[in-house]
């Protein structure tokens, strides 16, 4: 895929008008009319006001959307072409949009904009979803450890519920923290900046050789932040919407978080079991935070998807689980809701043979990863039976629990994907 | 070579901004002259511009550089006699220059025999010549203009235990324009120069000239009766004469000023320039485009007058407060070069002596739609010197040549008026006239090329604008027509090289002929017109459909 190019001839005359930038913000889209025009008009607005002097462009690379998506972004430029002031900008602000070829997928997407952004030589790019929440003063708080402090990487901490957020608690941030040593409490997310340095490095690499319909490229960018050493800071955003709470499809959700995040183990060898603690990265502008409104879940319907899968996918969980790990599961399965609890231990035990079956491809690995589906769905019936009346500080320690369990465990993952079990 | 008889000739015009006293000292008494002048008559005639604008050589205390007037209907002693200056006027049109002179019209120095007579009691005929009050609190909602240097626009006279209203300094205060002798008296001394033959004038603050309470009062409907009665005088005793406004406000309060062609012909465009130098730092064509956007239409016979570089500071009146914070950290880092709302430095200093910019700059000036400015030593990349006090750091003298006080006086170099530039990069010895003559590529040979090149069609200052808008940002391109002449303008404002499409369709099948070198380009067919322009670069073409 690097030997092609995934720029088209009108890219690069878009490109080429807009010339050498300072900041760079990409916001990847598929049919995101709905919303992303709030989200490309707050990153306009967050520039103006904060980077008034800075050279500055939006780039939306876009899946082959079939609804106004990229009109939308494109309405977001200042220039004089439109024959209206703008006398709140010194300069002219581009919002292009291009399509690249091929299926949607997020890697693809920042494929694009790191491309883009080799031609365009930024110091800071951020890469924004089409469906974020994102706020103008987002905007300074991402990009300016980057631009201004030369830092390469900066993830988002937000203020969350304590029930949103799962699949981060319960698999990214603990697994990306038990394996690369570094505590990076939202390694893949919605809003995340880095340094046209970083781009450049992460453009390099092979991985981008391979099929690049998978999701979740913004966690190659962290996996590469945190391996090759650059510098990291996580910073404080605000609220993060409930948009990706409880996602109607959890399937896909899966798919663009667990899927990328074991393949990028492939790509980027985790850290030896005997390496030191897990670093710590620096915080800006406060801590993630939790809320605790009082939220009605149907805890009953997580169990029984969670025990029909067990029954049903038996043949399947048969190839990628140990016999042990199975047996448990299967053991919960006919507890009833009452009695079930899946147990941190068991889960780290889950996620890590699913990511060694993964690795070794025993069966087609999006059977793996929807087949992780039901168990995680478990997994979640626990956590939110576990902290139903837990404060914040009782949230974060369970989450802590578990981390140290993914740790504690790391060198069975290792005995696993060496083929040693 | 007689003047044209053509009573719009200061659309065409190129005008060179000279004081008397910095430009050559004929007699050796270190300061400038009207016989200094009329000495170097040939070398602006040689450069190609046709119009020369003085700035005030009237007696005065020159507190104010010159604009501080003591007596309207003569010449400062330092600059010759009035028989000097009329010598200096006829050989001008002899050689096919016209000549603008200052009027300043909104005030007079509080040396001038008016005010002293009206301040001397309140019963004083002329007491009513100015503006007078018992308080200081009239006309409030009157902005301060020279925020550095006055706390109010009253002024305690001591000697009639009145305040008096002025605008600029407390030296200079306003003449009373309610008074129809103050009036009479104005005109008869514009009669006085216009008889001799003077040009045109420049009719320094005429926003002011009115006072109203619960106004700004500034560009008040009286100003604006008192200026068009004025005009009328003008073109009945004295057609072919031409009134040149100085009001540093928005276009669109400027527009006012040329009434329905009934009263200014001309006005300087002050919004335009500050934007020129940001576009260029920006790299931006974006806020020339957008002033010129909002710049409304003009009666045909009126004009604007354009330039980079004047005798005051590179005003930033007319930017908003995010503009001025720019242009002051980009183009006036050292707070020494500041000065009230503006940048007291030259233009080759202001682009780093950078000859790509500067020829750019001007290119730009030459080609947008208007009369350009030259400000005296701009053509030859004069520097500044911001030790001096107020704006004289860009009122130094002319650099004739490398050898004594530059060439520009005999007198011993104490003497002089002013310090001449001497650093190493500015200095007289580097910078001077002489060995710019030698050389085909100086600067100054170059702007001799560009005035030619201006000069060769009427175009640029009588015709239309269209902007083309490539979506390059960093290229500004224009179409300028005329009757049947079409010129094509595309500026590189960046410091990198660039590729632009253009959409020239409606040209279709002309060819451009590059107006400086000639060269003939390929012919315009339906796709974009692709072209590559080095750094700053500009291009000039002619549109022929051979």
């Amino acid at each position: 895929m690097a030997e092609e190019t995934i720029l088209t001839d009108d890219s690069l005359r878009e490109l080429m008008n807009v010339g050498e930038v300072d900041i760079l913000v990409g916001v990847p889209t598929y049919n995101s009319a709905n919303t992303v025009g709030p989200v490309v008009q707050a990153i306009r607005a967050g520039l103006l006001k904060y980077f008034p002097r800075q050279r500055a462009a939006i780039i939306n690379p876009d899946g082959g959307s079939n609804d106004a998506t990229q009109e939308l972004v494109r309405a977001a430029s200042i220039s004089d072409m439109q024959h209206a002031a703008h006398p709140q900008a010194l300069r002219t602000l581009h919002s292009i949009s291009t399509r690249y070829e091929g299926n949607p997928g997020s890697a693809k997407a920042l494929y694009t904009i790191l491309a883009a952004a080799d031609l365009l030589h930024p110091t800071a790019c951020a890469v924004i979803s089409a469906d974020s929440n994102v706020e103008p003063d987002w905007i300074p708080r991402l990009l300016q450890p980057v631009y201004r402090d030369n830092l390469d990487l900066i993830t988002p901490l937000y203020r969350r519920h304590k029930f949103d957020g799962l699949l981060v608690r319960n698999v990214a941030y603990p697994m990306i923290r038990a394996l690369y040593r570094k505590c990076v409490r939202e390694p893949y997310s919605s809003e995340v900046a880095f340094s046209g340095r970083l781009g450049s490095h992460l453009l390099g690499r092979d991985i981008w050789s391979e099929d690049m319909g998978f999701s979740g490229g913004e966690l190659f960018l962290t996996i590469a932040a945190i391996n090759d050493s650059f510098r990291i800071a996580q910073v404080f955003l605000g609220s993060k919407d409930g948009l990706d709470h409880a996602p109607a499809d959890l399937v896909r959700a899966m798919r663009d978080t667990v899927a990328p995040l074991f393949s990028a183990l492939e790509h980027s060898p985790p850290a030896p079991a005997s390496s030191s603690e897990c670093a710590s990265v620096p915080s800006i502008g406060g801590n993630a935070e939790i809320t605790l409104e009082p939220r009605r879940i149907n805890r009953k319907r997580l169990y029984e998807m969670f025990a029909n899968g067990v029954v049903e996918l038996e043949p399947v969980l048969k190839v990628i689980l140990s016999p042990p790990t199975l047996t448990e599961l299967q053991h919960g399965a006919t507890k009833g809701e009452g009695e079930f609890c899946y147990s941190d231990e068991l889960w780290v035990r889950t996620v890590y043979e699913f990511a060694a079956s993964y690795h070794k491809s025993v069966i087609s690995r999006d059977h793996i990863i929807q087949a992780l589906a039901p168990l995680y769905r478990g997994k979640i019936h626990t956590f939110l039976l576990t902290n139903r009346d837990a404060d914040g500080a009782e949230v974060e320690g369970n989450v802590e629990t578990l981390c140290l369990a993914f740790e504690r465990f790391k060198p069975y993952l290792d005995d696993l994907w060496n083929g040693r079990k | 070579m007689a003047l044209s008889q053509d009573p719009l000739w200061y659309k065409d015009a190129i005008i060179y901004q000279v004081h008397v006293r910095a430009f050559y000292d004929s007699n050796g008494d270190g300061i400038g002259d009207f016989v200094g002048l009329a000495q170097k008559l040939d070398y602006l005639k040689d450069l190609g511009i046709d119009t020369v604008w003085l700035m005030p050589f009237f007696p005065s205390p020159l507190r104010d550089d010159g604009y501080d007037i003591a007596d309207y209907r003569s010449v400062h002693l330092n600059y010759g006699t009035l028989g000097d200056f009329k010598a200096f006027l006829d050989a001008a049109h002899q050689r096919g220059i016209r000549v603008i002179i200052e009027m300043v019209l909104n005030h007079t120095s509080d040396q001038h025999p008016w005010f002293q007579e009206s301040r001397s009691s309140r019963n004083n005929p002329r007491r009513d010549w100015y503006v007078w009050s018992d308080t200081d609190t009239k006309f409030r909602g009157t902005r301060i203009i020279f925020l550095d240097t006055e706390l109010s626009n009253w002024a305690w006279d001591p000697v009639s235990k009145q305040y008096y209203w002025h605008r600029f300094f407390s030296h200079q205060p306003d003449l009373n324009y309610d008074n129809p002798a103050v009036r009479e008296e104005m005109w008869d001394v514009m009669r006085f120069w216009l008889a001799m033959g003077v040009d045109a004038f420049r009719l320094d603050a005429v926003p002011y000239l009115i006072e109203r309470e619960g106004t700004n009062c500034e560009n008040l409907p009286e100003t604006h009766a008192i200026m068009k009665d004025f005009r009328a005088r003008l073109d009945r005793e004295f057609p072919g004469r031409m009134f040149l406004a100085e009001a540093n406000q928005w276009p669109s309060d400027l527009r006012q000023y040329f009434g329905s062609g009934d009263e200014f012909h001309a006005a300087f465009h002050f919004p335009l320039m500050p934007r020129m130098f940001m576009g260029l730092k920006l790299e931006d064509r974006k806020p020339i485009t957008e002033i010129l956007q909002q710049t409304p239409e003009i009666p045909e016979t009126c004009q604007w007058l354009l330039f980079l570089r004047n005798h005051d500071e590179l005003t930033l009146e007319m930017v908003t407060d995010m503009e001025r914070d720019y242009m002051y950290d980009e183009y006036a880092r050292d707070k020494s070069m500041r000065l009230n709302l503006g940048i007291r430095r030259r233009l080759a200093p202001l682009l780093d002596n950078d000859r790509r910019r500067m020829e750019l700059m001007n290119g730009i000036l030459m080609s947008l739609p208007g009369t350009p400015i030259i400000y005296y030593g701009d053509e030859i990349g004069m520097g500044d010197n911001v030790n001096l006090g107020d704006r004289n750091g860009v009122r130094t003298p002319m650099q004739w040549d490398g050898g004594w006080n530059g060439g520009f006086s005999s007198a011993d170099p104490e003497k002089l008026y002013s310090p001449l530039m001497l650093n190493p990069v500015y200095g007289f010895q580097a910078v001077n006239v002489a060995s710019q003559k030698r050389f085909e590529h100086s600067l100054l040979s170059w702007t001799k090329r560009m005035v030619k090149v201006r000069r060769s069609t009427p175009v640029f200052g009588r015709g239309s604008i269209e902007f083309l808008y490539p979506a390059n940002h960093r290229v500004l391109a224009y179409v300028r027509r005329w009757q049947k002449e079409t010129i094509l303008v595309v500026n590189n404002v960046s410091s990198a090289a660039q590729a632009v499409e253009l959409d020239l369709r409606p040209y279709k099948g002309n060819i451009l002929i590059e107006m400086f070198g000639r060269n003939i380009f390929p012919r315009i067919g339906d796709l974009p017109y692709l072209l590559t322009m080095g750094p700053y670069q500009f291009y000039w073409f002619r549109l022929r459909k051979i």
